[in-house]
């Protein structure tokens, strides 16, 4: 008797195995870049389009996300029927210090800015980690910034480095100053979109190169 | 910090080549904590770079606030990359051509960079909020 329990259970798993081989996982997009450079904004647009819900809040005062926001089972379809199940993750923005301080001068109180800072940190720490997990990225950049960064430059090589497929994002195009041209000069090895987020430009071109490319 | 200026410190790729990565970045977050720039001799890779800010940002507390750092290591261009794979592959080592800044982000403020050229202003002590 045990022994055919036994098969029961192999013949069990065996089934399994087949099943998660074959099944097609969700693909993991992150969307990485520096604090204020749009992240949130851009995936409460594509989260709103294709589940009719936001996903992140969204604020001036920086590192507004200082913990991974995951929205999953996003499912984009384009117009020829090709679709895509997508993990969305919101990353927190990578910066090279956080000082308590910037949040005082946002109206923050002394005790609620250090507790930002601290959080913010270990946002940081855990956006860096997910670099390893992502099966895409959208890197997104404030078009009014310098866009040639140590901090910039260090999360593209990362991701070069583990050939994970990038998009850029020229973000914030509806801004007085925005200049896309200085993202492509600082990235010329990369496809770069120009978006604005907030006003959703060019979001049904972003939709059909993810679609394009991910597919 | 000395009373009235910012010490900068230069260490030479022979003294960074005889430490491992994680001996390098516990000197150079112990020098910057103590708000010198240090000029380093070397080019870093951007595994290196993660790690210097994880470590940078899991050392961050109300006296420290991170770090600022530059690098005038470009790596970019194709010449670039078949020599670092070269010497990866031959000699088992980085290839490390370039400088990389680094310094407390209370003392480095206003920095450019390119690819080519990299400039920040050193804030004194005085200055400092």
């Amino acid at each position: 008797m045990s022994g055919v329990k036994t098969m029961i259970g192999r013949l069990k798993k065996l089934i399994s195995d087949l099943f998660s081989s074959t099944e097609q996982d969700d693909i993991s997009i992150g969307l990485y870049g520096p604090p204020n450079a749009g992240k949130s904004t851009l995936a409460n647009q594509i989260s709103k389009d294709l589940t009719g819900e936001e996903m992140s809040d969204v604020s001036e005062v920086p590192h507004e996300t200082r913990a991974v926001e995951k929205k999953e089972q996003v499912t984009l379809e384009a117009e020829d029927g090709r679709t895509i199940d997508m993990n969305l993750l919101d990353m927190p923005g990578i910066s090279t210090n956080v000082d308590f301080q910037d949040f005082t001068e946002h109206g923050l109180e002394e005790d609620e800015s250090k507790d930002r800072a601290k959080e913010a940190t270990k946002g940081i720490v855990e956006a860096i980690k997910y670099l390893d997990d992502v099966d895409a990225c959208l890197v997104i950049f404030d078009s009014t910034e310098d866009p040639y960064t140590q901090v910039n430059v260090t999360i593209i090589g990362n991701l070069e480095a583990k050939d994970i497929p990038i998009l850029i994002l020229a973000n914030k195009t509806d801004l007085e100053g925005a200049d896309p041209s200085r993202v492509r000069d600082a990235f010329p090895q990369h496809p770069v979109l120009e978006v604005s987020a907030k006003e959703g430009e060019n979001i049904d071109k972003l939709y059909e190169e993810i679609i394009e490319r991910l597919s | 910090m000395s009373d009235d200026g910012v010490t900068i410190e230069f260490l030479s790729r022979d003294k960074l080549s005889s430490h491992a990565l994680e001996d390098k970045l516990e000197l150079v977050i112990e020098k910057v904590k103590d708000d010198a720039v240090l000029v380093l001799e070397e080019g870093w890779t951007p595994e290196e770079k993660r790690t210097l800010i994880t470590n940078a940002m899991e050392q961050v507390d109300d006296d420290f606030p991170g770090i600022e750092f530059m690098g005038l290591d470009s790596g970019q261009t194709r010449l670039d990359k078949a020599r670092n794979l070269v010497y990866d592959k031959l000699f088992d080592e980085k290839a490390r051509r370039g400088l990389t800044i680094v310094g407390n982000s209370r003392v480095m403020e206003k920095i450019k960079e390119e690819r080519d050229a990299v400039s920040f202003l050193a804030k004194l002590e005085s200055e400092k909020e």
